[in-house]
């Protein structure tokens, strides 16, 4: 009988969707590693001072993230952060969590959400048709967690016309099309 | 409407859920509470026309729930706080 090779290989979430619309892209991010992190009750001195001696991160603040060379920090609720990172193998929440030494919850949370990054001029003018905050008044590292086209959307902002959005990956194929939709809604040719 | 949130801002009603009468703070408990306080906890609510106190969820947010002070006549918002926070000023949750 023949040798059967069962091997698998992880396929991004929208097999690395890279799209150019006018002066605009977009395109998704595969290589980040997720992790959420929650402070345990009365924790939050604890939480700082890891996160300043592990990454050299500083604890955000609930609408500004912080980063640390490659890493960076979103609050995504009162006592629950993100921390997302580019990391090669399945065990970000592992590591995380040993580098943290019990300051804090840990759930992985890579894969579970589809990153997108867009930029280019238009990014503003498509941003505003689909996402109800005034994402022209972030500033930069700027982020917020809210609902774009009746999906649940996380926001940051990179630089001045350059954002991540992430979203659910069981619905990654819907939010694409509402992002490329807009953006070929105001993209000038 | 907006709801002014205590710790992001301004935010759309849409990224919320109403969650009911702020009362439901004041949950009896249900170990040594009377049949008739557990019913009057869980049917008996006020209505008025004018200022209420209700909880919201931002659900499409920050998790938080929020006590809202909100006129239903005209729908002004007064006074958006944490519900943990008024829940812990009231004694609760130590």
């Amino acid at each position: 009988m023949a040798e059967i090779d069962f091997t698998l290989e992880a396929a991004p979430i929208l097999g690395g969707v890279d799209l150019t619309i006018g002066a605009n892209r977009i395109a998704e991010c595969d290589d980040l590693a997720i992790v959420s992190v929650a402070t345990p009750l009365g924790g939050d001195d604890a939480m700082a001072k890891a996160l300043k001696d592990v990454w050299n991160l500083s604890l955000p603040e609930p609408s500004v993230s912080s980063q640390s060379g490659e890493i960076r920090t979103v609050r995504t609720a009162p006592d629950q952060l993100f921390l997302i990172f580019p990391h090669a193998t399945p065990d970000a929440e592992t590591v995380v969590q040993q580098k943290l030494a019990g300051a804090g919850y840990t759930t992985d949370q890579t894969d579970v959400w589809v990153v997108l990054e867009i930029s280019g001029p238009d990014t503003l003018a498509a941003l505003e048709r689909i996402c109800p905050l005034d994402t022209a008044a972030f500033p930069i590292g700027g982020a917020a967690r809210t609902v774009m086209e009746h999906m649940g959307a996380l926001l940051l902002r990179l630089d001045v016309d350059r954002f991540w959005l992430l979203s659910a990956s069981s619905s990654a194929g819907s939010f694409l099309h509402a992002v490329e939709t807009s953006y070929r809604n105001v993209a000038s040719h | 409407m907006i709801i002014d949130h205590p710790l992001l801002g301004p935010r759309d009603a849409a990224e919320f859920v109403y969650k009911g009468d702020a009362s439901l703070i004041h949950r009896p408990d249900g170990m040594t509470a009377t049949d008739d306080e557990m019913h009057d906890y869980v049917y008996l609510r006020d209505n008025p026309a004018g200022e209420h106190r209700e909880l919201w969820y931002h659900e499409q947010g920050d998790r938080s729930w929020l006590v809202v002070t909100r006129n239903t006549l005209t729908h002004e918002i007064s006074k958006v706080e944490l519900a943990r926070d008024v829940a812990r000023a009231e004694g609760r949750g130590q």
